[in-house]
């Protein structure tokens, strides 16, 4: 709400401005028609407006003088001078209330009732001057926050637009400028030119976003309009507006949230005589919250309604063929909610002018997975449904994998990326299946599209010389895309091609890498589409099954080997792992108790590491997660994720090894987590503390002494301790009574009264102090 | 009338686009394929840090083969529909000023011809079929409206 406020206070500002013009020459020229709409249209949307808002003087001032215009417009009317002035002085008053409000200040006292009056009709011929005073509105305009101007979308486009041509342009100058080498006169102005660069184009990329309020501010009403249509009680709840989007990606899924929305209501919550009956309350909530996680927003649209009926979407399925009845049988409650994005299944037995007409929940996730999202769905029959949306926080610029198929070099986007693996790892199985290829990795049959053939490159195919890139869909389809080689990550900034190109389904968009040449990025889902893989709901099935037979016979777990910066080969359980990160060596503390990494706004404490050994350059490091705390472990590279063989040789004495492990014939330490998290995810925190008793009335030792105490260890109390503390302190001017306790030190606003055996302290020989408090605490646990 | 027209040759034949559809002429060097694209879309270039579609003009308008450019390729470099292109010709004669407007062809052009364009101009370098931009990118599988 404030968002609109502050867009409503800057559309009136801005008109004001331009209406002070037309107001001036409408003075000169009171017969001058033009002027008069301009300053008319000026009211009328001052007085639309302010119905949004609680503003009844804005409101009520607005609305006579657009009356006593509308007037004159309609030929009823002279406008004479005392008119002109009269709509002056209202001008002036509007322009000192949006100034109030804008400062969050009082109204401008007074009464309107004068200036109204003012406009009535009657002595049209008097010539009279009313007095109007503009008051400070000027000065108060000036105390104003922020300024604002408003543009056109267009201009910020285009901005954008050239912004990321720059940035192409300047890979293209970087390759020749690292050719010339950095002795180059050329290169200290290049790299100068290239953080420039950079800076704006952040500052493009926060012009690009916008609240997520924007999307919000038209729902209300939709769902106002639907519940009425339906004979509905909806209550809409809005959280997280202030997350903020990219302005192209909102547009881009404002149609999808409507449908789901649309679906919600119309199928998900139920009347309030069947609310009633089933015990809920007669309205239906719908709540849409967003928030931001690491690269991604997530918008979630919940409903407390009936909940999706995955048996009644199964025998669909069975009815039109999609599925047999043994298939059925098999399917898991979330897959089969999940069927709500297959095409033609609808749960709705009656079409509705709302929804029921066949554009369904596929084309919403057919259209979340083009702008690189993925949508999932939970839902408990009776009590309700909710709708998961995942979204990537910008479209232009694409984190993204460049890889080699058939002697050509494509790029995709690495949110789809699931895991990569080597053909020839021993834990891969590859089945042929008539023309279709199998892979089974850990335990999970997945289809495998080698990229070459699909792009009509070539056909033959080896998987044991491939690299397999294991891509997960939107909807949570798994497959494999086998390529030659995966060679580098970038920051891409896509652009769209050519309608005739975009055609083949198979590309997202082009760019163009650091050397200046063209790269397409694949569009994984198109391919996985041309491929039959999506809405392959046999497949699934399929899979569930396979899952589960072998979940039954042995669950083998999935470990990740790697080499640790001591070059020693080490194994940590996949389900540990949150990520990988590379990250300056600079964000390493190796200085603290523990050594500390920062990656990105958080401190994580840090592992794997020797503490007298600082690494140059970037490090590697694995983000361990415990489900609660993080800690960061370090090392050299990966080899390969493996599967962890039953015995474990169990290491003799507790520490970050739990044991010693056989994996492909040579001996790997198995990461101890337990151990690990124990030792380092635990806050720092002493068993128990000394205590100190510093004088409480005094507001030195309150403000200045006790924060010195508390940094040495000390837990600081007060008169009101009733216990014996194991320090006190007590200043010249308040000395403490007997019975204090413990060792006494007294602080002296004097240096020349300190004593050398530290009981009689200079109360700003901060040094003396700390030494006195620490050799007191370590005597004390000695 | 002194509306400029680009006049070049295409499969051997005089051809003409207005001066305010084409950006630049260029020599064409590295396409980058595009598999699974339709046949006269010969790939992306890079200008200019810009990435352009690189078609074939004369299998556009299907009357020859798809083939890749020679490196030094002529092409003339025109925007559409916010997409920047390079259309490959077999040589790009000069800019010169359209004599008449656009007269049907007497006789028939051939359907290609016939598809891409709107008639036949007469211009200072001679006779040339004037081309509808939109038609010749559309490719030749497009159902002429």
């Amino acid at each position: 709400m404030d968002d609109l406020l502050a867009e409503f206070l800057a559309e009136t500002r801005e008109m004001m401005e331009a209406v002070g013009g037309e107001l001036v020459a409408w003075e000169a020229d009171p017969s001058d028609r033009a002027r008069l709409d301009a300053i008319f249209r000026f009211f009328h949307t001052v007085k639309g407006n302010c119905g949004f808002f609680d503003f009844p003087r804005l409101e009520a001032l607005s609305h006579a003088a657009e009356d006593a215009l509308a007037e004159v417009r309609a030929g009823q009317r002279r406008a004479s001078p005392r008119l002109v002035t009269a709509v002056l002085a209202i001008v002036d008053r509007i322009g000192a209330m949006v100034a109030a409000i804008e400062d969050g200040g009082e109204m401008p006292a007074g009464s309107d009732d004068p200036l109204i009056g003012a406009l009535s009709a009657g002595d049209d011929d008097d010539d009279g001057v009313l007095s109007h005073d503009p008051g400070d509105t000027r000065s108060a305009r000036a105390g104003a926050g922020q300024r604002t101007i408003r543009l056109p979308v267009s201009l910020l486009d285009d901005v954008m637009a050239s912004v990321s041509d720059l940035v192409l342009a300047r890979n293209h100058l970087a390759l020749r400028v690292r050719e010339a080498g950095s002795d180059s006169p050329v290169y200290a102005p290049f790299e100068r030119l290239n953080g420039i660069l950079n800076e704006v184009r952040q500052a493009v990329t926060r012009l690009r976003m916008q609240r997520i309020d924007h999307l919000y501010a038209a729902l209300p009403r939709l769902v106002r309009d639907l519940a009425a249509e339906l004979g509905k009680q909806v209550m809409i709840d809005l959280e997280g507006g202030e997350v903020e989007l990219d302005r192209e990606m909102i547009e881009m899924i404002r149609d999808s949230l409507a449908h789901i929305i649309r679906n919600a209501i119309d199928h998900g919550i139920e009347t309030p005589s069947a609310r009633l009956a089933s015990g809920k309350r007669e309205i239906g909530t719908l709540v849409i919250s967003a928030r931001q996680s690491g690269n991604r927003i997530l918008l979630a649209v919940s409903d407390d309604g009936r909940g999706i009926d995955g048996d009644r979407l199964v025998a669909k399925a069975v009815a039109a063929g999609v599925l047999t009845a043994s298939e059925a049988e098999a399917m898991a409650a979330a897959d089969r909610q999940a069927l709500i994005f297959e095409p033609g299944l609808s749960t709705a037995d009656q079409v509705t002018s709302v929804s029921g007409r066949g554009v369904g929940m596929d084309a919403v996730r057919a259209n979340i997975e083009r702008v690189g999202g993925t949508i999932e769905v939970t839902s408990t029959p009776g009590a309700g449904t909710r709708i998961l949306l995942s979204l990537p926080l910008t479209l232009s610029i694409v984190p993204s994998l460049t890889v080699s198929a058939g002697g050509h070099l494509f790029a995709l986007p690495q949110s789809y990326v699931e895991e990569i693996v080597h053909g020839r790892a021993g834990h891969i199985e590859v089945a042929r299946a008539g023309d279709a290829m199998l892979v089974t990795v850990r335990d999970r049959r997945i289809a495998c599209v080698p990229l070459a053939g699909a792009l009509g490159l070539e056909d033959a195919c080896d998987p044991q010389a491939a690299t397999l890139v294991l891509i997960r869909l939107a909807g949570g389809d798994l497959f494999a895309i086998a390529c030659d080689r995966v060679l580098d990550h970038h920051e891409l900034v896509i652009k769209p091609l050519a309608p005739a190109v975009m055609a083949s389904g198979l590309y997202a968009g082009s760019t163009l890498l650091d050397d200046g040449k063209p790269v397409l990025m694949l569009d994984v889902a198109g391919i996985a589409r041309q491929a039959g893989l999506v809405g392959d709901v046999r497949g699934r099935v399929r899979t569930a099954a396979a899952r589960d037979a072998v979940e039954s016979d042995r669950a083998g777990v999935p470990a990740m080997l790697f080499i640790g910066l001591d070059g020693r080969r080490r194994a940590v359980r996949l389900s540990l792992i949150r990520r990988f990160e590379r990250v300056p060596s600079g964000s390493i503390d190796l200085g603290g108790e523990r050594p500390q990494i920062v990656i990105g706004d958080r401190i994580l404490s840090l592992t794997g590491i020797d503490s007298g050994n600082h690494p140059d350059g970037q490090v590697s490091v694995l983000r361990l997660g415990d489900g609660e705390s993080e800690i960061a472990y370090a090392f050299d590279r990966i080899l390969d994720t493996v599967e962890l063989p039953d015995e474990i040789v169990p290491s003799g004495r507790p520490g970050p090894v739990e044991g010693t492990v056989l994996i492909g014939g040579e001996a790997a330490e198995l990461l101890d987590a337990h151990w690990l998290f124990a030792t380092h995810a635990a806050p720092v925190r002493e068993a128990h503390r000394p205590t100190c008793r510093i004088p409480a009335g005094d507001p030195w030792a309150q403000a200045i002494l006790a924060p010195l105490v508390e940094s040495a260890g000390y837990a600081v109390v007060g008169d009101g301790f009733a216990g014996q503390a194991d320090v006190a302190i007590a200043t010249d001017d308040a000395p403490l009574g007997d019975g204090a306790g413990g060792t006494l030190i007294t602080l002296s606003a004097d240096p020349d009264n300190a004593t050398p055996d530290g009981a009689r302290l200079y109360r700003y020989d901060r040094a003396a102090l700390l030494a006195r408090l620490a050799a007191l605490r370590a005597g004390r646990a000695a | 009338m002194n509306e400029l027209v680009l006049v070049f040759t295409i499969a051997g034949r005089r051809v003409a686009l207005r001066t305010a559809d084409v950006y630049s002429v260029v020599e064409i060097d590295g396409v980058t394929p595009i598999p699974g694209a339709p046949g006269y879309v010969l790939g992306l270039s890079a200008l200019r840090s810009i990435t352009i579609t690189v078609v074939d003009a004369a299998a556009a308008i299907g009357v020859a083969p798809p083939a890749m450019p020679e490196r030094g390729a002529r092409a003339a470099i025109v925007d559409h529909e916010g997409h920047r292109f390079a259309l490959v010709v077999d040589d790009i004669d000069d800019v010169a000023e359209l004599h008449s407007r656009p007269a049907p062809v007497p006789g028939e052009a051939g359907p290609g011809w016939q598809r891409v364009s709107e008639g036949l101009v007469e211009t200072a370098r001679g006779p040339a079929l004037l081309l509808t931009l939109a038609a010749v990118l559309s490719g030749p599988d497009a159902i002429a409206a």
